[in-house]
């Protein structure tokens, strides 16, 4: 865990002389984001995303690997059939599909949200 | 099969082609409009779009044949390629949506700040394109051979000849109707047949000629290598391949980038169903294809086969349509990106210089096709995603999420992916597929790691070189867009 000094950050540039009311929010958020303590923000943003996008990758992978081991290391499943069709055809060539479309779904839900935070602590609305 | 079925077919999809193109060039007239579609497009399109283009020769053939040919082993083809757009999504969906780039060398070069990086890349694209038409165009040529009994080469030439007319008259704006049409259309041509099919052969209670794990041809079935070097490539190949990616660029955000991906990846699903249903009845009734070495063709013999008469000729035509829609769109969807990377390096970014760069990136793969032997198709494929993961695919993932990557290890990385994967395809092509061995034949698990650990050593070594404008960068690529402001 790193210490970082938290300040109000600074949305009125040097020299500008503006009010911050009187700035479009595009403006202030261009000087939050290239303030220190904006750059904290998007570094922790980053960080969630890629945090974000490693787990659920790596997640996949492991059931990934769990349906052949499976089927390896379980006797007599791979032989067993499902209404008439073979399990290890019905789990390899039907069953992953619904696996990748819920990390999907998951993925882009976490991710909005992550969005959704860094939002409102830069202050757009 | 009956010649004039085929012939029909094909004159169908290219009409209809056609026709979609020219309705869509009455909408697109410039630039913008010639490369991105001006980023209007709505996200079913665009995903139906994405998803027209993807399927290739090799999902719409090569998938079915392997099944046939070994069985539970190759459904990892499916799942890979369908499970490489989950990696898409994860790691480069948004961020590349928001860099603000047309092409792959546009975001290399803004990202490292590097006209050298840029050239690389585009070498590197074109590579990748013109390699990935040829399977296109082999797979062009079977079908052509097998439905009409024509001269293969005749197959190669007019599907090159309907994708110039159409993406030179069109660009990406009618081609994003055109690609959506084709993935509803193989779809079809796929679904319906095999339900057919299946309904004939509970009725009249055929019992099945082998068991499905009966192997027709007695050829040994890949290793656990082998499958997880597969993985590797399928998995990381996808998110570097130019015509999927300049297709991210028609999202009007990130955030709808990845609901395009989304909805990308349920119709990937929803389709490889049926190629894999094609492989397993074919295993099951049909096992001699395999044995007469026509297991490419399962798709477009099993209806004549198992059906027969005037059904059987409709579905087979039915069938035939949709692998010529495989080919025509993945090739244009090629051509386009191909021709958007060397029209902006060589011609300055013109609409004339956009047609003449179309026609240079379908004409020089008809050449290397009508020279090489058609391997197994899904296998060819296979190996061009191999080649994207280890040149295209670290430089995308480390320019996105790593600060530390410099303009010198960016090409050091990819020079070194593409002299050990290219090195590993042309030996394996001198060898033969008796004499390789595994590690050359799926050379992905260890060409990958050793693109990936160069481009982070020699960035390391060459840290001095990191961008200036990075910090701005990064906090582009990763924040969400604003929203629109209106008031003062």
């Amino acid at each position: 865990m790193t210490r970082v000094r938290v300040t109000a950050p600074r949305t009125i540039l040097p020299g500008s002389g503006a009010l911050p009311a009187a700035r479009s929010a595009a403006d202030s958020r261009d000087a939050a984001e290239e303030s220190d303590a904006g750059q904290v923000f998007v570094r922790s943003l980053i960080r969630s995303q890629l945090r974000l996008a490693v787990v659920v990758a790596a997640g996949f992978l492991l059931i990934l690997v769990a349906f052949p081991l499976m089927l390896g290391l379980v006797p007599g499943l791979a032989e067993s059939t499902i209404a008439g069709l073979p399990f290890d055809w019905v789990l390899l060539g039907a069953g992953i599909y619904p696996v990748i479309g819920l990390s999907a779904w998951l993925y882009i839900r976490t991710a909005a949200r992550n969005e959704a935070r860094y939002r409102d602590l830069v202050g757009d609305k | 099969m009956n010649p004039v079925v085929g012939v029909a077919a094909f004159a169908a999809v290219s009409l209809a082609t056609a026709v979609i193109g020219f309705y869509g060039l009455r909408i697109s007239r410039t630039t913008g409009d010639f490369y991105v579609a001006s980023r209007t497009v709505r996200p079913w399109w665009n995903a139906s779009a994405i998803g027209g283009e993807y399927l290739s020769a090799a999902s719409f053939l090569g998938v079915a044949g392997l099944i046939l040919l070994s069985g539970t082993g190759a459904l990892w083809f499916p799942v890979g390629y369908t499970a490489g757009y989950l990696m898409l999504l994860l790691f480069v969906a948004a961020p590349l949506r928001r860099s603000g780039a047309y092409t792959i060398p546009d975001f290399t070069e803004a990202r490292l700040d590097s006209r050298v990086v840029r050239r690389v890349t585009s070498v590197v694209v074109v590579m990748v394109g013109w390699l990935y038409i040829v399977p296109q165009l082999h797979g062009a040529a079977l079908a052509i051979r097998i439905t009409t009994g024509l001269p293969a080469w005749v197959g190669m030439v007019a599907v090159v000849a309907v994708v110039c007319v159409t993406v030179v008259a069109g660009g990406m704006r009618s081609i994003t109707f055109v690609q959506a049409f084709q993935y509803w259309l193989k779809l079809t041509a796929l679904a319906v047949p095999i339900l057919f099919i299946v309904f004939v052969l509970a009725d009249s209670g055929t019992p099945p000629v082998a068991e499905a794990s009966v192997n027709p041809t007695g050829a040994a079935p890949a290793g656990m290598y082998q499958n997880i070097s597969l993985l590797v490539a399928l998995l990381f190949g996808t998110l570097g391949l130019p015509h999927v990616l300049v297709r991210f660029y028609t999202n009007p955000d990130g955030q709808s980038a990845r609901r395009t991906t989304l909805i990308v990846l349920g119709l990937l699903s929803v389709f490889y169903l049926f190629p894999t249903a094609y492989g397993l009845v074919g295993r099951m009734f049909a096992p001699q294809l395999a044995q007469s070495g026509q297991s490419d063709a399962l798709v477009l013999l099993l209806p004549g086969e198992l059906v027969g008469g005037m059904a059987g000729d409709l579905l087979s035509a039915l069938v035939v349509a949709g692998a010529f829609a495989a080919f025509l769109s993945t090739t244009s969807g090629l051509v386009v990106s191909l021709a958007g990377v060397i029209s902006q390096d060589l011609f300055g970014g013109s609409v004339k210089g956009f047609r003449r760069a179309a026609v240079i990136s379908a004409l020089v793969p008809l050449g290397l096709a009508s020279m090489t032997g058609s391997l197994a198709l899904a296998g060819s494929v296979g190996m061009v995603f191999a080649f994207t993961a280890s040149t295209l695919c670290p430089v995308l993932l480390l320019g996105i999420w790593w600060r530390g990557l410099t303009d010198t290890g960016a090409i050091a990385g990819m020079a070194t992916g593409a002299v050990l994967c290219g090195g590993a395809m042309v030996l394996g092509a001198m060898l033969g597929a008796g004499g390789t061995p595994s590690w050359l034949a799926q050379p992905a698990a260890w060409t990958v790691p050793a693109a990936f650990a160069v481009m982070v050593l020699v960035s390391r070594a060459t840290r001095t070189r990191v961008p200036r404008g990075i910090t701005r960068l990064m906090t582009r690529l990763h924040t969400p867009e604003r929203p629109l402001v209106t008031e003062r």
